[in-house]
């Protein structure tokens, strides 16, 4: 048998005030499975920590069981310690019998019950604990960046460095949207110069390759070691190593064809603003009134798009800089004007004489517009041209990709953001980003900063030279067992299980498993097990605790 | 060409802060990160639930906050400021001053039992006041670091007192009445700063009747009310302890005085209205609004949910407070420029989003530029860069923001402050 060692930690009053450890002691000591009881006053103490380190060398220990307060405080502290003592960390197990029996149950008589099944349960877990390895992997620190608008081209830029090569694949030519616009709100600088500038600084970077007119035709691996298949626009195949992906490939703006009220390609000098932009703007003379009318299609997919109403506020502007004379209308539901700018910018334009009217319902007609005000009165205008300032959607090859990826769209059709707030350019599956449109609608500055932060997230964690560290605590898949059913493929919120198709069962990938244990439980035959929970250690640990 | 220095310096440990952290520690960089409190966490750690998903906040950042005390390589320096920085990207030195804590981090272990027998009994500020604390305080339930500090501004041995409450319960020989302030210099490749914002006061728009009528709260007055883990527990009540029948919220308090838009009020008030739905069955809810706006994909929805639970939406302007027979009274003009009055039990107001008032001294001693707003100046196209090499600005230091916002403007800028530190 091997030898475990218990060690109950005081934490000064408050286990030892409110858990009888005497008592504790004298009902454990009777069990053969603990070699030894240690007590200590404060075990995470420098002076308990070398107690703790002092007394696995003198006594042998194999296994540590630490009853003191919660593993989330001081689960590392104690691993560090058993590591140094020349102990795989993972023959230990914690118990809390500070959170959840010393602060939480008043009665000490009850309080000590509790303490004693819940060390039980962990004594009798300890001994079919497997010592787990934490392993390194070799990786690559090449970087594949699919889409070359200013997201793309920027995010290159950002994540190029020495003995890091960048791969930056376009399907069409680079820019993107950068190349149907005039100008930039609110500084109304030029698109094109900065696109030009741009374009010049990634075909001229050393680090950088650049791919247009080509095609993503299969991706394979994961985190550190993916192998991208690329058909260039020759026509050759090319195969790429590389450590990480970015996603820029843009969204699109909404054309608003089924939508009738809005009367799209069904009266002439009806627009999209981007169409306007794009090249209605560049003819000789614009007509004498212009009305644009906001939040075309928000209704049909569930959310304002952010830009449109600073966006058309620049579109006011550049009929103002080229026909003086033309009376601009911006018809509208709400502002949405957020930020620092753009209230300013706001304010100029309607000094420019561009006139805003609120509309609840709109229709329109043939050079006409009949809106009904917030008051609920009916009013028309007739103008001469209209632009319909539609929102951002997702692109057309976003469920390519998603496909391609095996990752998430969210309920708009966008790449779905590991967590909406806190890791809003990763993607569930490590070592795939998103940056820019695809990940929702947002302005350039947001692409830019996006861009930058997927950029940033591959410097932190792919560095040229280093290996990449992999999970202890994975699940693993029998073999033999295993029928190959797919249940487990199906559940895994990471992507890390796949059906390996000759031999007909389930894979983990050990770089992308983070242990989470869903396969483990949905498994209906077994084969799918957690390394640090087995059925084994949960049944041991649930029926000391229940006896 | 000398090396360049490889560590980093961040100012500010709340969310930005805190991402930046773990990303420049993550590429094996050593990181120090300023907090002039003695917890971290920032703003964002007062807020019960974050919109739209309505998550628990502290669920939310308390495991970052842990990565960040667990990481040999980020040295969280609580209590500290920035007191001077010389040099340029690539070569900094900064002077910081670490004020004592009085409390030892080694020692503590966060039992709380030296709390009660402290004498001193002050306004606590995290709260907003609405609740008291000791002289050796921490700011809420579950602050981190888990250790409390001694305010020296009021403990009663800096009036000369002998007075040894504290030190004779702890049980873990932590108080140190003879801690000192001390000067630590560090030398760095670059910099971010991170210092956040404040919510403006109130006050000064006298229209509302903030501070001059108990029932009229700022925001995070209502957030704290919400708060499990603050003065009331998490029960919305007004002054005298009863739940509000009715409730109006006030958008763009200040909006044309400072002269933009916060960018987070409107959903922040829509979470709010959410917390008074859920939490207090019948009431009424109003909100008075100039112009919404609730951008992103992820929040029309949030927003459709509190229309269906009934609020009542009027925009309105030259909104005046004052206080009637039956609780406070607000006069407005609507839409269509017709005059209306609403009498409700409760008013919480949404003031601008201010810099920290501690940015422009960051900005003196950095030599960067301030915005016209007092917001830390940006480059075009390059939104987190200062205008000062190796110097990065994320968060709401340089604009008001949402969470996600501040999260990936701290990537960008740890990945730049990795980049230009690379030789």
């Amino acid at each position: 048998m091997t030898k475990v060692g218990l060690f109950l930690c005081e934490c000064g009053p408050n286990i030892a005030e409110a858990v009888d450890l005497d008592k504790v002691t004298e009902v454990i000591k009777g069990d053969k499975k603990v070699a030894l009881i240690e007590r200590h006053r404060l075990l995470c103490s420098e002076d308990g920590k070398k107690f703790l380190a002092e007394s696995i060398k003198k006594n042998g220990f194999e296994r540590i069981v630490i009853a003191a307060c919660s593993p989330k405080q001081h689960e590392n502290t104690f691993m560090e310690v058993m590591t140094r003592a020349g102990l795989n960390p993972y023959l230990f197990q914690m118990v809390n019998i500070r959170e959840q029996c010393a602060w939480m149950t008043p009665d000490k008589e009850l309080a000590t019950q509790k303490a004693i099944r819940l060390i039980r349960a962990a004594i009798n877990r300890i001994n079919y604990h497997t010592p787990l390895k934490q392993k390194e992997i070799e990786c690559s620190p090449d970087v594949l960046i699919i889409g070359a608008g200013i997201t793309g081209i920027e995010t290159a830029l950002r994540t190029a460095q020495k003995n890091r090569n960048i791969y930056i694949v376009e399907k069409n030519e680079l820019g993107g949207v950068l190349n149907r616009l005039q100008s930039l709100y609110p500084g109304m600088q030029s698109a094109r110069e900065l696109l030009q500038k741009k374009i010049k600084e990634i075909k001229s970077h050393p680090e950088i390759k650049v791919f247009q007119k080509s095609k993503i035709k299969e991706i394979l691996g994961f985190f550190g070691n993916f192998i991208a298949r690329i058909e260039t626009e020759d026509k050759k195949e090319v195969k790429l190593n590389i450590g990480s992906i970015i996603l820029t490939i843009g969204g699109e703006t909404f054309v608003p064809a089924e939508l009738p009220n809005f009367g799209y390609k069904k009266f002439e000098n009806v627009f999209t603003a981007d169409e306007f932009e794009n090249s209605v703007i560049n003819k000789e003379n614009l007509p004498q009134t212009i009305a644009i009318v906001h939040c075309v299609g928000r209704e049909k997919f569930g959310y304002c798009s952010k830009i449109c109403c600073a966006n058309s506020m620049k579109l006011a502007r550049l009929i103002k800089e080229k026909s003086k004379n033309t009376k601009v209308f911006q018809f509208y539901k709400e502002l949405c004007l957020p930020g620092k700018e753009y209230d300013q910018f706001y304010k100029e334009t309607k000094e420019q004489g561009v006139e805003f009217i609120r509309y609840k319902n709109i229709e329109i007609g043939d050079h006409k517009i009949d809106y009904i005000s917030e008051d609920e009165i009916k009013q028309s205008l007739s103008v001469d041209m209209i632009i319909l300032s539609t929102g951002l959607v997702p692109g057309k090859d976003t469920q390519y990709f998603a496909n391609l990826l095996n990752i998430p769209l969210d309920d708009y059709g966008f790449f779905k953001e590991e967590h909406i707030k806190l890791a809003p350019v990763s993607t569930i599956t490590e070592g795939i980003s998103i940056a820019g449109g695809c990940q929702g609608p947002q302005d350039l500055n947001d692409a830019v900063i996006q861009a930058g932060a997927s950029a940033g997230r591959t410097l932190s964690s792919l560095i040229p030279g280093r290996r990449l560290q992999v999970e202890a605590k994975t699940c693993e898949i029998a073999d033999s067992i295993c029928v190959g059913c797919g249940v487990c493929v199906r559940v895994c919120t990471y992507g890390a299980l796949t059906i390996d198709e000759s031999k007909h069962i389930s894979v983990v990938n050990e770089v992308l498993c983070r242990g989470c244990g869903n396969c483990a439980a949905a498994c209906p035959s077994g084969a799918a097990r957690h390394r640090h929970f087995t059925n084994q250690e949960i049944y041991q640990e649930e029926r000391a605790m229940l006896k | 060409m000398e090396t360049k220095n490889k560590d980093i310096l961040i100012i500010g440990a709340g969310l930005a802060g805190i991402e930046a952290s773990l990303l420049c520690a993550r590429a094996g960089r050593k990181v120090y990160l300023l907090e002039k409190e003695p917890y971290f966490g920032g703003s964002a750690i007062k807020s019960e639930e974050v919109f739209p998903l309505m998550e628990c906040a502290t669920c939310m950042l308390a495991p970052k906050q842990s990565d960040v005390l667990e990481n040999k390589n980020i040295e969280l320096l609580t209590l500290s400021e920035l007191q001077e920085v010389q040099g340029e990207a690539g070569n900094f030195t900064a002077r910081i001053k670490k004020q004592a804590r009085y409390v030892s981090l080694e020692n503590c272990i966060g039992c709380g039992a030296c709390f009660e027998p402290c004498p001193v009994e002050i306004d606590n500020n995290f709260e907003e006041g609405l609740s008291k604390r000791k002289a050796i305080y921490i700011a809420c339930a579950g602050a981190l670091p888990n250790a409390p500090a001694i305010d020296m501004n009021y403990c009663l041995r800096k009036k000369g007192e002998d007075c040894q409450a504290c030190k004779q319960s702890c049980m873990f020989d932590a108080i140190l009445y003879d801690d000192k302030d001390r000067e630590i210099t560090v030398n760095v490749g670059a910099i971010i700063v991170a210092t956040g914002f404040k919510l403006g006061d109130a006050s000064q728009y006298t229209n509302y009747g903030y501070k001059k009528f108990k029932n009229v709260l700022s925001a995070f007055e209502f957030e704290r009310l919400r708060a499990s883990n603050g003065p009331t527990t998490g029960i919305i009540q007004t002054k005298d302890g009863s739940p509000p029948d009715s409730i109006a919220l006030i958008h763009c308090v200040g909006r044309k005085e400072k002269g933009y838009c916060s960018q987070v009020c409107c959903l922040y008030l829509t979470k709010f209205a959410h917390y008074a739905f859920d939490k207090i069955p019948g009431v009424k809810v109003y909100q008075f609004y100039k112009e919404l706006s609730i951008p992103g994909k992820e929040n029309e929805h949030f927003y459709k949910e509190i229309q269906k639970k009934g609020i009542n939406s009027i925009r309105a302007e030259n909104i005046e407070i004052i206080e009637a027979d039956s609780g406070l009274q607000i006069n407005y003009q609507n839409g269509n420029n017709k005059n209306g009055s609403i009498a409700v039990d409760m008013v919480v107001l949404a003031p601008p989003i201010e810099p920290h008032p501690e940015t422009r001294n960051i900005a003196r001693i950095l030599n960067i530029e301030l915005d016209q707003f007092g917001f830390l100046k940006t480059q075009p196209f390059n939104p987190v860069e200062s205008n000062r090499a190796g110097i990065y600005i994320a968060g709401c230091a340089r604009e008001p923001n949402f969470m996600q916002e501040a999260v990936v403007q701290a990537q960008d800028a740890a990945g730049q402050a990795l980049n230009i530190t690379e030789d």
